[in-house]
């Protein structure tokens, strides 16, 4: 009943070739120019240099008109002959396609050329002027203006693939993007690099590992991927072939598994980093991009049984909830087999992260290029396993070269791609040479490898943790590291800084106060000793009274057994009640004590323990007044996976999931980092509405909920708005017809699959507010309109049906979209009702403001979505239609947020709202009956609220309000250097002491 | 030339037989595809005997007692280990040759605990500890000897009763419904020939 989608990112190299083309083909040169990107877009800056030089005895001679090959030098000797005897000359030939066409110039190259042969060459009649040829070197630099930088570039062409399964494959969608969507961008600077060269494996030093000897043999690397040919010329040890698809052949019909299996192990032209590995090469992909969870169960059987070393996937979906898939890949790092995974090629948006590179187990790679830039393609953002109610893990756990990476081709040679697909088999392949280097192999296992790359790893300056992770794989000081390893546990982040910006966001992008919700981080411990290890007695939280570590509390729970070598150590941090109206820094630590049955000691019941320190060092401020405070409702987010939640814009249908979190620190990145920089303090309810203490809260921000409502919960909320609370709704559609007939047939699950709700769960939204006589329709429209003055984009949203008399409404016209889902039809539909401000009319009453589309605030349909469908539209899209939605693609309505805030934080309307010429009486919405939930809807089965029940499906009893015990503090007195910060890793700190001690 | 093609296609009966062949080619070629995606969904099921694999596994027979030094255990356990033996026991009391402490109170032999008739377990070591009994033999070799090529990798390269019941009890394609879903997430590593029973979602 879930969806399986496997991507296996294969890259475009024809979008690469294409673009190095076009830049050799228009140099252009002048001034160094400051490119910045459009008004609401300044993120990053785009800075080019020039810079020139004369290249000696070359000339360029251009000519008054154009003329062949053969005209042109017959002028030139024409001309020089006239200039005397013994003058050493010859054209300088130009091979480029344009060379069998006429040219209006020639280089030649003229030894001792005298200022007089010059100007006798310019006395011919068809020769215009003669100028020295000059060298151009341009440089490009990127400026993020701030630390915001919401990755809003858009206008490129993402010049990589990627395979669902499920899917038709979107190669010719997205390689083929036109050079108008290379206008800007970040990878547009790759263009200019041709002369770095990208032999990774020599940039990342392994020569210094081959030169002592280590060439990765005796270890045994899988590739699982499309396959690979018998002779390709490029491998000298491929220990084995086997298939697990249903297609005859073991060879590689894309050229992605050739690709993958080169940079771990090609030993000639473009080199890998272990050509003496063991090669097994495992085809779980058909040559039509075509895999399925059962054929990676019994492939991944048989890797367990040959005792397979290092695996290498670089494939990966969002579905982490594929239990039997999950299952075995932990299976497999319990047998002691190296995972490594791509991150996915999701990015720049949030949220992304793939599975199975997601997991704790797992050493999830992301991509950067070759100037140490983030790939944009990169996925990143925190896991989303753990909502709503807690809090996401760190991931990718490296970074490294994913950027026109070159490598194997199918049959020979070597081509470059890009893509996470490539920066995984980097690591694979790095792991593996790491891996020969160690005497004592027992001492490698998925743990040990993990801690010493990321303990390694060079962290990049200006890119958070969910980006980076611990940064940029160093495989020479991976070496070192892993050559004096000795079996211990270790922390993913090793320290929590919440003041480090930018490292630790969204951590640093807001203090903590008396009465928030518990921040939460969620720390990975690694154990080296033992693939099951446990927490010994409870972790120790310290406070340094001297550094005001009294004025937190801290609670921790952790995993009761570390399986597969790993486990999770959650830190919740709260302010102290005694400094509610304190400002500064508190520091502390929180030891943590692991042990591991020992495997290799004599005596039996003997144990390896390991303990390992968690600084802790967090900002406080006064608690902030009531109205700046908006609390975010995750609870009643849902999400894919585990079922079918269509995403909020119908558009989109090339990923019709809803599948990034719909959280503050994913999607709704963008709208978090503006409520911050307006002020507001923004926190997370993870929880259902019954367990916030309302009178804290100047608003509850609701967005494009599909859970349902537990009846005191709709109690509750009434209550606490007739107490001041105010309320914002951004909905979304819902309706059945349209429902029914965005259901879809998944070939991997061979169902079909029907969603549970609209974008929204309006049915249960309009229980929630009907109390004030309010409704959502399921009318579904679409549009463009002006409101106050801004240009909005309505995508795929709902009206208002109903709304109080004294209320405020705002119309458009809109276009109904459903009937041209449903019909093919296209209408206009006139005073669509969008938004709704109002005040509740008891005394001290907060206020409701309603919206009926969400699509403008959430980040994945202002990028990726508009990106895609951009690529799916403009095949046959005019450049009016094309800049239309470019423009779409940028615009946020984040003011629009802003005018709801201040209504309900200040009750300050908008004169533009509420003078508004597109006011109208508010509906009510007795013509038509209100939307119904869709009969026969499995939303019972994910839903937190409801429970199967004989007829319809009720609510269960409400679950108690989570509840934190607070460790009990052991303060320390005495006074802390702190060794960790933003230029120093504590991790690095804790290898670098350990080091010492050897 | 031309003129006489072209009047040629013209008839009728050429447009016929030109139609007709191509509805032939179209039918067999659907069902051919048809009857391979049956085929690959079903490779346990198949029971041709000419597809025996060429299995090379050496039992033991009943041969448990004899003396080893250094024993392969199935490593991965979370709490529980089974060695070649066939005992069970706590991580704890593995012995450092990787052999279970059989003097260990909690160290069993050939245990079935949480297995059904049908061959399935809910813990994995338990399934490769009554999988290891003697008198599954017969049943392993049944199960060998009708496994279809869609297992000839893994079961192929099995040597021994210890790899292979480590390699049986695994959850692999025959352990899944709709792909991401267990078919019975409580039972779900056999020794057995059947997979597990198949649970409503």
């Amino acid at each position: 009943m879930l969806l399986l989608v496997w991507m296996c990112t294969l890259f475009g190299m024809m979008g690469v070739v294409g673009t190095e083309q076009e830049a050799r083909a228009k140099p252009e040169s002048g001034p160094s120019p400051v490119l910045t990107q459009e008004s609401n877009c300044t993120q990053l800056t785009l800075k080019l240099e020039f810079s020139s030089k004369v290249v000696e005895h070359e000339y360029i001679v251009a000519f008054n008109g154009y003329f062949s090959t053969k005209a042109r030098s017959l002028y030139i000797s024409t001309a020089l002959r006239n200039a005397g005897g013994g003058l050493e000359w010859h054209i300088v030939p130009r091979e480029n396609p344009a060379s069998d066409f006429p040219s209006d110039f020639e280089l030649v190259h003229i030894r001792q050329a005298s200022p007089s042969s010059l100007l006798t060459l310019e006395d011919h009649p068809y020769i215009k002027r003669v100028t020295p040829q000059r060298k151009v070197f341009r440089s490009l630099k990127y400026v993020p203006s701030s630390e915001v930088a919401a990755p809003c570039n858009n206008t490129e062409t993402e010049k990589w693939q990627s395979w669902q399964s499920s899917r038709p494959f979107r190669r010719t969608s997205l390689s083929l993007g036109s050079g108008f969507w290379h206008a800007t961008g970040r990878h547009s600077s790759r263009r200019l690099l041709r002369a770095i060269p990208r032999h990774v494996a020599q940039i990342l030093q392994a020569d210094v590992l081959w030169q002592m000897g280590h060439t990765g043999s005796g270890v045994k690397v899988a590739v699982f991927d499309t396959g690979l040919s018998e002779k390709h010329p490029h491998f000298k040890n491929v220990k084995e072939r086997t298939n697990w698809t249903n297609e005859k052949t073991l060879d590689d019909g894309l050229g992605h598994g050739t690709f993958v299996a080169g940079v771990i192990a090609s030993m000639r032209e473009c080199q890998g980093f272990a050509p003496d590995a063991e090669l097994h090469i495992f085809k779980v992909f058909t040559n039509n991009q075509v895999s399925y969870t059962s054929w990676f169960l019994d492939a991944f059987n048989y890797a367990i049984l040959k005792k397979i070393d290092v695996l290498n996937l670089s494939i990966g979906g969002p579905d982490f909830m594929d239990h039997p898939f999950v299952d075995k890949v932990w299976e497999l790092t319990a047998n002691r087999v190296i995972m490594v995974s791509a991150i996915g090629n999701d990015g720049p948006l949030y949220g992304t992260l793939n599975n199975p590179a997601d997991q704790m187990d797992v050493i999830g790679v992301g991509g950067i290029d070759f100037e140490d830039n983030i790939a944009r393609f990169s996925s990143r953002g925190m896991t989303t396993w753990e909502l709503p109610g807690g809090y996401g893990r760190v991931k990718p756990d490296i970074v490294t070269y994913g950027s026109g990476v070159r490598g194997s081709g199918m049959k020979e040679g070597c081509r470059s791609l890009s893509g996470t697909s490539v920066a995984s088999p980097v690591v694979a392949g790095a792991v593996t040479l790491l891996a020969s280097t160690v005497v004592n192999r027992q001492l490698v296992n998925p743990a040990s490898m993990k801690q010493a790359l990321i303990a390694s790893a060079r962290r990049l300056p200006g890119v958070n943790m969910f980006e980076q992770g611990h940064g940029k794989l160093d495989l020479i000081r991976a070496y070192q590291i892993l050559n004096s390893y000795r079996p211990q546990a270790s922390l993913s982040p090793s320290y929590i800084d919440l003041t480090e910006c930018p490292y630790m966001w969204p951590y640093c992008s807001q203090p903590i106060y008396y009465g928030g919700m518990p921040t939460i981080v969620n720390v990975t411990i690694l154990n080296g000793m033992g693939v099951t290890g446990r927490i010994v007695d409870k972790p120790i939280w310290q406070p340094y009274l001297p550094q005001n570590g009294d004025h937190i509390d801290v609670a921790l729970s952790y995993s009761p057994v570390l399986w597969p070598w790993v486990g999770y150590l959650a830190v919740s941090i709260s302010v102290a009640k005694k400094a509610a109206s304190w400002e500064g820094i508190a520091q502390g630590h929180v030891m943590v004590t692991v042990a591991s049955p020992a495997e290799n000691d004599s005596e039996v019941d003997g144990e390896l323990t390991s303990t390992v320190k968690l600084p802790i060092k967090v900002k406080i401020v006064p608690t902030p007044p009531r109205s700046k405070r908006v609390l975010w409702d995750q609870y009643h987010n849902l999400r894919y996976p585990p079922g079918y939640f269509p995403r909020d814009n119908l558009r989109m249908k090339n990923d019709p999931l809803d599948w990034n979190g719909d959280h503050i620190h994913t999607n709704f990145r963008d709208m978090y980092q503006h409520l911050r920089s307006m002020g507001y303090f923004v926190e997370v309810l993870g929880a259902p509405i019954t367990c916030f203490d309302a009178s804290q809260y100047g608003t509850l921000l609701m967005v494009d909920s599909e859970e349902e409502y537990f009846p005191e919960e709709i109690t509750k909320l009434r209550r606490d708005i007739d107490n001041g609370l105010s309320l914002i709704i951004f909905s979304d559609w819902y309706n059945t017809s349209v429902m029914r007939r965005v259901k879809f047939y998944d070939e991997n699950t061979r169902q079909w699959w029907m969603p549970d709700t609209g974008g929204a769960n309006v049915p249960a939204l309009n229980e929630l507010i009907s109390v004030w006589g309010m409704a959502f329709s399921d009318g579904l429209y679409e549009g463009d309109f002006t409101l106050a003055d801004h240009d909005m984009y309505y995508a795929s949203g709902c009206s208002i049906a109903r709304f109080p008399e004294d209320g405020i409404v705002i119309a458009k016209n809109l276009k109904d979209q459903g009937l041209e889902v449903l019909q093919q039809e296209t209408a206009v539909v006139e005073a669509v009702p969008i938004l709704g401000l109002y005040q509740t009319p008891s005394d001290g009453g907060g206020r409701i403001a309603l919206y009926g589309d969400s699509n403008c605030i959430d980040d994945s349909h202002r990028q990726k979505g508009a990106v895609s469908e951009l690529l799916t539209e403009c095949s046959l899209c005019t450049k009016q239609t094309k800049k239309k939605f470019v423009y779409l693609c940028f615009s946020d309505c984040f003011w629009l947020l802003d005018a709801l805030l201040q209504y309900t934080s200040y009750s300050m309307t908008l004169p533009s709202l509420s003078h508004s010429h597109s006011r109208v009486a508010p509906p009510t919405g007795l013509e038509k009956p209100l939307p119904q939930r869709l009969e026969g809807n499995h939303l019972y089965r994910y839903s937190k609220v409801l429970e199967a029940h004989l007829g319809d499906p009720k609510p269960r009893p409400l679950p108690a309000c989570p509840h934190l015990s607070w460790a009990k503090p052991q303060p320390l007195m005495k006074l802390h250097l702190v060794t960790y910060g933003s230029t120093r890793s504590c991790c690095q700190w804790i290898w670098t002491k350990w080091l010492c001690r050897m | 030339m031309m003129m006489m093609l072209r009047r040629l296609l013209r008839k009728r009966w050429v447009l016929g037989v030109v139609f007709g062949l191509s509805l032939i080619y179209f039918l067999t070629s659907t069902f051919k595809q048809e009857e391979r995606t049956i085929k690959d969904r079903t490779l346990l099921e198949v029971r041709d005997s000419d597809h025996r694999i060429p299995w090379k596994v050496r039992f033991n027979l009943g041969n448990s007692s004899r003396q080893i030094t250094q024993c392969r255990n199935s490593i991965q356990g979370k709490t529980l280990l089974t060695d070649e033996l066939g005992y069970v026991c706590e991580r704890n009391d593995l012995l450092v040759n990787g052999c279970c402490n059989v003097n260990a109170p909690s160290t069993r032999q050939y245990i079935c605990k949480s297995c059904l008739a049908n061959g399935c377990c809910s813990i994995y070591e338990y399934c490769v500890s009554c999988c290891l009994q003697p008198d599954k033999q017969p049943l392993l070799e049944r199960f060998l000897n009708r496994a279809a090529e869609g297992f000839s990798n893994l079961f192929t390269a099995v040597e021994d009763h210890f790899e292979l019941c480590l390699a049986k009890c695994r959850t692999s394609s025959q352990s899944v419904q709709h792909e991401n879903t267990y078919r019975n997430p409580q039972a779900k590593y056999c020794y057995g020939e059947s997979p597990p029973e198949l649970l409503p979602i």
